[in-house]
């Protein structure tokens, strides 16, 4: 496929009227702008065919990825957001499956394609940066291997050349001694190193997406933070957009401009990071922000949310969040709440006009 | 108490999944018939193969009832020495089993008893009875088994061979397969050991034994389960073929391999059945146990030790 | 990598010199050389002379020494019933055993990896489904059954194929007998060939199978799906070679086995190989070629299992043979 190179790079550095879909806007701003997002995911459901039953994992879940947006997917474990980003290319584990719903990128419905068409997509217009970097590398193939194959998979390039991206990518995420890295195996680096590997293969094509699973759950506190900086620096210098997975609202707040917060498959909230962060709406969101460790006081237990997530087999009537909801009313037991939207949030409960003040 | 078990049982969805298994069930009642009608062999078999008395010699090889010179005494017709097959079956599978049975009980009490201690004890005991199980494992039950009886055989003789046959086989398999439970036990007990649950029990005071056997075997019990099934049907395969090679049991007292064994040189002058007919039972019998030991490793799908 | 070759070498000595103690020990209570050498007219003292003169009442240790030093030099002692050295015998038959052992391992490596792969990449495929019934059957049918079974339908009811021994044969290089290059001995080696390869290469389709489910269940190769490459690449590049690694030790572990399974093999086709000279020299107490068969066999043994380690190690990056310069 000839269009490795991501749009917005190219408006930068090449003539614009190349190519159409750059010609909209600038890379910052074309958020209230653009015409047609980069991604857009309509009403999505996902399933998964158990032996015995058939569980929704996912429920009309529906969002936008402007072009070089960060969108944060926020929300505990078992609330659908890694799902979420696993169902936009397809790559949902095995009983798992889209029964409906549309996913448009590049004019495409990405649900829609055959096998061959969607590999054209992955790793080449949208990577993914995988959890936990000792598992996502394979054991017995070199850097180099893995980093030049996703180039050849889409790009005709000889092998040196190849090489010479590989390498140039590695310097980029700040791997030291690239071209030694290049030949090496995984085992021979550090978890932190082979998360900056994950990533250069991720950038290597130079897509406009980039979706992160939990990219720095599975690695050393300070070496989260490493990681965190890198990708933000990335995204900021190449115009990459990125759709971030984590159940951190902290991290959200520092990477993201939208966030997006998920209960029980759901979305229950919608907005840019600051009015999320300052002013949520929904009683989940609260929960979360009570939650973290900035908000406690030294030496006093963490606000947890009381309960636990309900499975997906049990999931309650009305509100799903309604058993732990300090403001439950009767409604939410019966009644799924609508959408209300409250300037740049969209907030699924009964109770949001409780929040207003 | 007993239904109140009964009910927890058939609520369980170990239930659920073989109900719904027509292999498994099919498999479960086969290998109950087998159970049944062997270890009740005195009683359902018309003849005494062991007594020479009822024996005619010139009551050999005569071909199954259903086909043309066949003889309504004998179901499945009659062995080279005249003795009535469908009895002589019936007590050659109840020896195959028992030998099966014991030998994968004595393997199940050495490799649980040496698992559990190297997983528990760990450090260099640890290292030592793994590399035993290792070594052991990479020469074959088989190789071992047929060197072992085959020098046996020639230092004592073949008559008195004869008389420990049973024994020698049990010893032999039982011995050679421990590795097998050790290490899937040893697997199991240092995850168990991880839990929280072992710290909690040691921090009261139980002293070692009481929590391997009271807390960590009761959680190792199902790779366990899985591995013996399938343990039990190739101990019987191994016994059928040193049997075969007439290294097991004599043709006396004739267990399905040396039933195989005595009538394969007879299968050139057409008396098919001699060897065929006790090779079908052996087949159907190992094929049941093997079939049960799939399902159960599906269902229970215990995380099995592996190189 | 010098250093795990020496390593694997100490270890492959040991095992030798502990097979050498047991096969010394059972000539040492089974062979009376004596019995052998005079007749029973000798008288006791005579008897009590000549075992002193042998060195027969030397204490162990110092006539297992003699053993040893004798079995470096290849003397392993004289068969009695062949009346020629033991080693010999036993060299004699190793061709007819090796062929026959080749034979069974490409039956075996030739379609057990495409099948088991098969079965992982299509598990709902009817011919999956199929390769995995007939699987099960194949595992519950020994060896000697098989070899039986297949006699009587090909060779006894359908007269197609030989039944027994190797045909005719061509001597190469010198004293290697080779059934490969007749006709008469391809044919011969068919049926002996698929029984001897008829449980290992069930087993072999299911633990490849097995495995590679699993891999591809793994991070890794979803994240290969996730870049975009071709089905082929994920399935023979990224998962058969991690799906091969387990099955290569596996395979060392069934070489034992499978060399069991020729003693078996052997006696159903009268094939004149090593089992089949080793189940007769048991029958005649023949004590020194029972202990060459042992010496030669754990030779064989010793020497695939070290050829096993060094193809894993090779294969396997993790397995540190070149790099003692680690990653950082």
């Amino acid at each position: 496929m000839p269009g490795g190179v991501p749009c917005e790079v190219r408006c930068r550095h090449r003539d614009p009227q190349r190519d159409r879909s750059c010609a909209t806007a600038p890379v910052r701003i074309q958020r209230r702008h653009s015409i047609v997002s980069l991604l857009e995911v309509k009403n999505l459901e996902v399933r998964f065919a158990m032996r015995r039953q058939e569980l929704i994992a996912l429920r009309d879940v529906s969002f936008k990825v402007e072009k070089g947006e960060r969108l944060g997917i926020v929300g505990e474990s078992g609330a659908g957001k890694s799902v979420a980003a696993f169902s936009i290319l397809n790559l949902i584990s095995k009983p798992g499956y889209i029964s409906s719903g549309e996913i448009f990128f590049g004019g495409k419905d990405l649900t829609k394609l055959t096998a061959r068409e969607m590999s054209q997509i992955r790793g080449n217009q949208i990577s993914m940066v995988f959890q936990d970097p000792m598992m996502t590398l394979n054991p017995v193939l070199t850097i180099g291997t893995q980093m030049t194959e996703a180039l050849h998979a889409h790009q005709d390039i000889s092998r040196e050349e190849a090489k010479q991206r590989a390498i140039e990518t590695l310097a980029r995420v700040h791997i030291p001694s690239p071209a030694t890295r290049f030949d090496q195996y995984p085992h021979e680096l550090s978890g932190g190193m082979r998360q900056r590997v994950v990533i250069a293969i991720a950038l290597i094509t130079k897509p406009p997406l980039i979706i992160a699973d939990e990219p720095t759950t599975a690695l050393d506190v300070t070496i989260q933070a490493e990681i965190m900086e890198l990708m933000m620096e990335l995204c900021e210098s190449s115009g990459v957009g990125l759709i971030l997975i984590t159940h951190d609202l902290g991290v959200i707040s520092q990477m993201t401009e939208r966030a997006i917060v998920m209960y029980a498959g759901r979305i229950v909230e919608e907005g840019d990071t600051r009015d999320i962060i300052n002013h949520a709406y929904h009683p989940y969101t609260h929960g979360l922000m009570d939650a973290l460790p900035q908000k406690t006081k030294p030496g006093r237990r963490l606000n947890q949310i009381k309960g636990v997530m309900p499975a997906l087999s049990s999931i309650p009537d009305g509100c799903a969040f309604n058993p732990r909801c300090p403001l439950v009313i009767d409604l939410c037991r019966t009644t799924l709440p609508q959408f209300t939207v409250f300037g740049s949030t969209r907030v699924a409960c009964h109770r949001a006009a409780a929040r207003t003040d | 108490m007993v239904a109140a078990r009964w009910h927890q049982f058939r609520d369980s969805g170990f239930y659920h999944d073989f109900s719904r298994d027509k292999t498994a069930i099919i498999s479960f009642f086969i290998l109950c018939l087998y159970v049944v009608v062997c270890f009740s062999a005195p009683l359902v078999a018309p003849f005494d193969p062991y007594d020479p008395t009822v024996i005619d010699i010139m009551d050999s090889e005569i071909p199954p009832a259903w086909l043309e010179r066949g003889d309504p005494r004998f179901l499945l017709g009659t062995d080279a020495q005249g003795r009535d097959l469908f009895s002589t079956i019936l007590y050659g599978t109840r020896i195959s089993m028992t030998i099966g049975v014991c030998a994968v009980l004595l393997q199940a009490f050495l490799g649980i008893s040496l698992g559990m201690i190297a997983g528990y004890v760990g450090g260099s005991l640890d290292n030592f009875l793994m590399r035993i199980a290792d070594i052991q494992l990479s020469f074959s039950t088989l190789m071992v088994a047929i060197i072992f009886l085959a020098v046996f055989q020639a230092l004592f003789g073949t008559e008195l061979y004869e008389r420990l046959a049973i024994v020698m086989l049990i010893l032999v398999i039982g011995i050679a397969e421990w590795p097998q439970y050790a290490r899937t036990v040893r697997a199991s007990v240092l995850a168990e050991k991880k839990k929280e649950y072992v710290d909690a029990v040691r921090v009261i005071g139980l002293r070692p034994h009481r929590i391997m056997f009271r807390h960590i075997l009761p959680n190792t019990l199902s790779p366990i389960l899985v591995i013996s099934t399938v343990q039990v049907a190739n101990a019987i395969v191994s016994e059928a073929a040193l049997s075969f090679l007439g290294l097991g049991m004599p043709v006396t007292k004739p267990s399905l391999g040396s039933l195989i064994n005595s009538g394969f040189e007879f299968i050139f002058s057409g008396s098919w059945w001699i060897t065929i007919v006790p090779g079908v039972v052996l087949v159907i019998l190992v094929l049941v146990m093997n079939l049960l030991g799939d399902f159960l490793r599906d269902v229970l799908n215990p995380k099995l030790y592996k190189n | 990598m010098f250093a795990f070759f020496v390593r694997r070498l100490i270890q492959a000595t040991l095992v030798m010199l502990v097979i050498s103690v047991i096969a010394f020990s059972i000539q040492d209570n089974l062979g009376d050389p004596l019995r052998e050498m005079v007749g029973q007219s000798v008288s006791e003292a005579e008897r009590q002379a000549l075992r002193e003169e042998m060195g027969l009442n030397d204490p162990f240790i110092v006539q297992y020494w003699r053993f040893l030093q004798k079995a470096l030099r290849g003397d392993l002692g004289t068969s009695y019933f062949f009346k020629r050295p033991a080693v010999d015998v036993i060299l004699d038959k190793l061709p007819a055993t090796l062929e026959l052992v080749f034979g069974a391992s490409l039956i075996i490596i030739l379609l057990s990896v495409p099948i088991g792969v098969f079965a992982a990449i299509y598990p709902k495929h009817w011919f999956s489904k199929f390769a995995m019934g007939v699987s099960i059957v194949g595992i519950s049918i020994p060896v000697f059954l098989t070899a039986i079974l297949s006699i009587y339908i090909f060779s006894v009811e359908l007269n197609w194929l030989p039944s027994f021994g190797r045909g005719e044969t061509v001597e190469i290089f010198g004293g290697w007998t080779t059934g490969f290059l007749t006709r008469d001995g391809l044919v011969h080696l068919i049926l002996p060939c698929i029984a001897l390869s008829s449980i290992m290469l069930p087993l072999f389709i299911r633990l490849i199978r097995a495995e590679m489910l699993e891999v591809l269940e793994s991070e890794y190769v979803k994240f290969a799906w996730a870049k975009g490459l071709s089905p082929k690449r994920v399935w023979f590049v990224h998962a058969l070679k991690n799906t091969l690694l387990p099955v290569i030790t596996v395979g060392g572990v069934q070489i034992g086995t499978l060399i069991a399974y020729t003693i078996l093999t052997e006696t159903v086709f009268q094939w004149p190989g090593m089992g089949f000279l080793f189940l007769e020299a048991v029958n005649r107490v023949d004590t020194p070629l029972i202990i060459a068969y042992l010496i030669v066999v754990g030779l064989i043994f010793v020497i695939t299992n070290t050829i096993v380690d060094l193809v894993y190690g090779l294969v396997n990056p993790t397995v540190k043979l070149a790099r003692p310069q680690g990653g950082d």
